[in-house]
């Protein structure tokens, strides 16, 4: 191979030293970019988690509820309005409150989230759960979150071992008979899922009656907006009827809205963006700056200046590369001690890592757009 | 040596339309009343008065004279490497006056150039160097390239060294291998700038009569600005320069 690109590798290789510098300085902007970008999504992800376990068609929920972690009640009776029509072929009610689940290890409590269920008609996401329902009727009977923080204790432990832990939640004596899966998220630490009935032993100001959640399920091939349009009057205003997406788009508005993740991530990426592009001009502003004579001479032999482009170009398109891909691994490992840290999910999406890649390559691009510059001023006559 | 036929410029020149009538050799370069001036208004300082000069295939001129002469100057308008302001120069067949930025450079590619410093890239070896020509010729396979830089290597004597890196020759050597750069695409004229300038005595020497003993292999005009006495005897032609103008041709 004899192009422009060989050269430029061969210049870049040529001080060893000075290319791991550079490379490292990629590495970190690459990493920067990936980690703040992956923490963004996990945090939203996971913000918005529950809305997308919900399996009904048609979701109610009362119009004072901006998210569904803060959700305020509505009227029971109104969902029970609904299988007047002949579409809705099922409702089920959810019942989602804060209880104090006390850390029987520790001796200290922790707030968790506890969802009332009737797992006969879940229409939730919850693999697990619809087995149990026999279980979940016993008093006082609960399932974990397998994937709650550590500090409720190590309940997962216990639970293998012994098939059951006993402590108290509100107050009131426990059993934990089993674990799901699940995921938490920046607004709770841990989940627990209980029958309807329980949930009211738990709370027991609660008025039966009132409900955070109105699941619906309309009969097969049924147009979800078209009913929901149809049911709407059915509830008067007291209650807002809802398709799935449209929930969970309010989910991402809510999130974006009252939590500055965007922003905060958002700027982390930009400032990995800034550390990359000014590490890699200086690294090939130097090379040009300290090769200007030679870089002249080869103008008057009759190199053109796209010539001296795409050589700093292809040194810019390597430091790109040798940043991307320790910094992408990097990235994946510390998305994987994050996970293990704070429970969290975080997941390498090709979108992103596509997108970095890219931006990466737009960031050495420009720093060797403006470096060359340099040498499109030389002069050839001066090298005489 | 044969009638050259000029590859650089697109338009032929009406000059070579008459060699059919003509049995002398097109001049390699040709200046007519070449006046060229540095600044403008107050300052503008003129360094070349009314040059005529011919320049034919295989001679070896020297261009000597104090500096601040012009010598130089006429150097890089014959290179194509400032704007002619006055005066007609015709290089390789193609009209400076008026070509385009692509023509001019097209034309320096088929010059072999040596300056004062060898500028060198010192991140390729000798060979890369010298092979780095060949990217303005895509024409040549990779594998001639190196061939074809590994024999001018060895021509230089620097055949045993041809991976080494710059840093680790001498000035001698690095000036062999610039020479080797200049003449390995085969220029059909060679421009040198007081090639032996960085250089001790003999190895300047050396320099030199290797340049023009390759150059007059393949014919091509050697066209050099020296002040070292010591080489004027290697040329045909010796031009000296003083205030800009011409004051002696002498015929060796």
């Amino acid at each position: 191979m004899n192009n422009a690109l060989m050269v430029a590798w061969q210049q870049l290789s040529h001080q060893k030293v000075k290319l791991a510098a550079a490379a490292a300085g990629v590495v970190v902007a690459v990493m920067l970019m990936l980690v703040q970008l992956g923490i963004r999504q996990g945090a939203m992800d996971s913000s918005v988690a529950f809305s997308r376990r919900i399996a009904s068609d048609l979701v109610v929920v009362s119009p004072r509820t901006k998210s569904i972690f803060r959700s305020a009640q509505f009227p029971r009776r109104l969902l029970y309005r609904l299988p007047s029509d002949s579409d809705v072929q099922q409702v089920s009610e959810v019942y989602m409150s804060l209880a104090q689940w006390k850390n029987e290890w520790e001796n200290i409590e922790h707030p968790i989230s506890v969802y009332g269920v009737d797992a006969s008609k879940l229409m939730l996401d919850l693999p697990g759960l619809d087995n149990k329902i026999r279980e979940l009727e016993l008093a006082d009977h609960v399932i974990f979150d397998s994937l709650s923080r550590t500090n409720y204790g190590p309940v997962n432990a216990s639970l293998a071992k012994d098939g059951q832990v006993t402590t108290e939640l509100n107050g009131r004596r426990v059993r934990v008979f089993d674990s799901i899966p699940v995921g938490i998220s920046i607004t709770t630490d841990g989940n627990l899922y209980c029958s309807l009935s329980n949930f009211l032993r738990l709370f027991p100001n609660r008025p039966a009656g009132s409900i955070d959640l109105g699941l619906v399920n309309l009969t097969p091939g049924a147009n979800a907006e078209v009913v929901a349009e149809r049911l709407r009057p059915l509830l008067g205003t007291e209650a807002r009827i809802l398709t799935r997406d449209q929930l969970a788009a309010a989910e991402i508005a809510y999130v974006r809205q009252t939590a500055p993740i965007d922003f905060i991530f958002g700027l982390g990426a930009a400032v990995g963006f800034f550390i990359g592009f000014v590490v890699v001009y200086q690294i090939l502003y130097t090379e040009v700056a300290n090769h200007l004579p030679q870089l002249a001479t080869m103008k008057a032999m009759g190199f053109t200046d796209s010539y001296l482009l795409r050589l700093v170009l292809w040194q810019a398109t390597i430091l790109a590369f040798m940043g991307y891909v320790p910094g992408y691994f990097i990235a994946i490992a510390l998305y994987e001690v994050a996970e293990t840290q704070i429970q969290m999910q975080f997941s390498m999406t090709w979108q992103r890592a596509i997108g970095i890649l890219l931006a990466t390559l737009f960031m050495c691009a420009v720093s060797a757009v403006i470096a060359v510059r340099k040498a499109w001023a030389a002069d050839p006559a001066e090298v005489f | 040596m044969d009638q050259t036929e000029f590859a650089s410029c697109g338009t032929p020149s009406v000059a070579s339309f008459n060699s059919q009538f003509d049995t002398r050799p097109l001049p390699v370069i040709e200046a007519e009343n070449v006046c060229f001036s540095f600044g403008s208004g107050e300052l503008r300082k003129q360094i070349l008065f009314d040059i005529n000069l011919q320049i034919y295939p295989g001679e070896v001129v020297l261009l000597t004279g104090p500096s601040g002469s012009g010598k130089t100057t006429l150097l890089t308008l014959i290179a194509a490497l400032r704007s002619m302001q006055q005066g007609e120069l015709t290089v390789l067949g193609c009209k400076l006056q008026g070509a385009s930025v692509s023509q001019l450079v097209r034309l320096r590619r088929s010059i072999g150039f040596i300056f004062q410093q060898h500028n060198l890239l010192g991140f390729l070896t000798a060979r890369r160097n010298v092979e780095l020509m060949f990217q303005l010729h895509p024409d040549v396979s990779a594998a001639d390239a190196r061939a074809r830089s590994e024999e001018i290597l060895n021509q230089v004597g620097l055949g045993t060294r041809i991976n080494y890196f710059p840093a680790s020759l001498s000035g001698g050597q690095k000036q062999r291998i610039a020479i080797a750069r200049a003449l390995v695409c085969k220029p059909q004229l060679i421009l040198a700038d007081e090639p032996t300038a960085a250089l001790d005595s003999q190895s300047g020497r050396d320099v030199v009569n290797l340049l023009v003993k390759l150059a007059r292999e393949t014919g091509s005009p050697v066209l050099m600005v020296t002040h070292d006495a010591r080489v004027l005897d290697i040329a045909d032609r010796i031009v000296s320069f003083e205030d800009g103008r011409i004051v002696q041709a002498a015929q060796h």
